[in-house]
């Protein structure tokens, strides 16, 4: 399905890093669930709804968490960028409130090898201020 | 590079049954994919015909019987087992190892049964399945038989299911419907990682049971003890006379040897504390 999505279908978004399910840079939603697509074949998501990070711009505007991860500086090499937003996009989905610890937890299976977690674990963060 | 295969998604259980009788021996079936897409990556395996029973809508179900045994289906994975009301409240000790089996992305597709096929000693949902007595459902032609989880496992990696068999579900008796139990688990990092050596533990009308993972060829399901009679010095010494663990790229023999100690102990002062 990773091959599928940035070979064939060029969203590029959707990044090889491992292709072992360890690093997370390939998450999509399938069916709004986080998934590493490398551990899927396309055959499998028939009929189902894929999301990349492509999808959360609206009308050309940001989504409120990729706003945060610009603002906090989450973003260095931005291979796991795309990976990274998916997870927490979804986390936020869950659960709009959630604790430091939930966000780690959240992220456990996206590496980022430039920022140290900090940055990006505070983007996440200063969303969940604004949520109700 | 994956090999080239036929991809099959039967609809029904019969259906199931027919692929896997047409093929046999070439056949692998897919339900999560979280362990065979990387053995399929990396050349360890090849097989000519996968078969997804993510189709067959009964097994993507977790059944609680009208006798209190839960029943969980052969595509459900550990997030859903994690999420479900019925196992949170009596048979905890699956969801705090489910939460432990790699990340949250990877738990979307990881099923418990794959887990228990895969029959790695590091299994996550191997040793509290091991303690609640679980039986394993098999599915083949001449009407399915049923095991203990304890006798599925053969060997490194090996189970004992036959080329023309599946498993269907995984069940849980009513027996051990709300049992004190637990799980603790040793790794690298505290994120995902396979574990270092694991053990679970539960107890059920005076009897203690132990499980310890990563410590052998398979998980190994310790002899029940006597509840009033197993101290701790004495079910240390039944774990050690019980396990055979290996120094690798994870820990020391020793390290292993002695946390599985020191989580022995853990669990029996959580035990005798309720």
């Amino acid at each position: 399905m990773l091959e599928f999505l940035h070979d064939d279908l060029a969203i590029l978004s959707v990044k090889e890093g491992c292709g072992e399910g360890e690093c997370g840079a390939c998450t999509v939603m399938l069916d709004n669930k986080p998934v590493n697509s490398c551990l899927i074949l396309a055959v499998e998501a028939d009929g189902t709804s894929i999301r990349t990070v492509e999808g959360e711009v609206k009308d050309g505007k940001l989504s409120p968490l990729q706003e945060s991860f610009k603002k906090n500086h989450a973003t260095q090499c931005g291979f796991c960028t795309p990976g990274m937003i998916m997870s927490a996009q979804s986390l936020l989905e869950r659960n709009p409130k959630p604790n430091e610890e939930e966000i780690k937890e959240a992220i456990e299976g996206n590496f980022c090898r430039c920022t140290g977690y900090r940055q990006i674990i505070d983007a996440i963060f200063e969303v969940t201020k604004n949520a109700k | 590079m994956l090999n080239h295969f036929t991809y099959f998604k039967p609809q029904t259980e019969s259906e199931l049954l027919e692929k896997v009788k047409s093929y046999g021996d070439d056949t692998k079936i897919l339900a999560g994919g979280t362990d065979l897409l990387i053995y399929m990556k990396q050349g360890i395996t090849a097989p000519k015909v996968l078969i997804d029973v993510k189709g067959i809508s009964e097994y993507s179900k977790i059944v609680t019987a009208s006798d209190g045994s839960i029943s969980i289906g052969a595509s459900v994975t550990c997030n859903e087992v994690i999420e479900n009301e019925c196992i949170n409240k009596h048979f905890p000790v699956l969801v705090e190892a489910a939460k432990t089996l790699g990340s949250y992305q990877l738990r979307n597709r990881a099923t418990v049964i794959g887990n228990i096929c895969n029959a790695s000693p590091a299994a996550d949902m191997a040793g509290p399945l091991l303690v609640l007595g679980a039986l394993v459902i098999i599915g083949n032609d001449s009407g399915g038989r049923e095991i203990l989880l304890k006798d599925f496992f053969i060997g490194f990696k090996k189970n004992i299911l036959k080329v023309d068999e599946f498993v269907k579900a995984i069940k849980v008796p009513a027996y051990f419907r709300d049992a004190k139990s637990g799980y603790l688990k040793s790794s690298r990092i505290k994120g995902h990682d396979l574990g270092i050596c694991n053990v679970a533990m539960c107890r059920v009308n005076g009897t203690l049971k132990v499980a310890v993972g990563s410590c052998a060829v398979t998980p190994v399901l310790l002899p029940d003890f006597e509840s009033d009679r197993a101290g701790t010095k004495f079910v240390i010494e039944a774990a050690m006379n019980n396990i055979n663990p290996i120094s690798d790229i994870r820990s020391s023999k020793e390290y292993r040897k002695h946390m599985v100690k020191v989580f022995i102990k853990r669990l029996l002062e959580k035990g005798n504390s309720h």
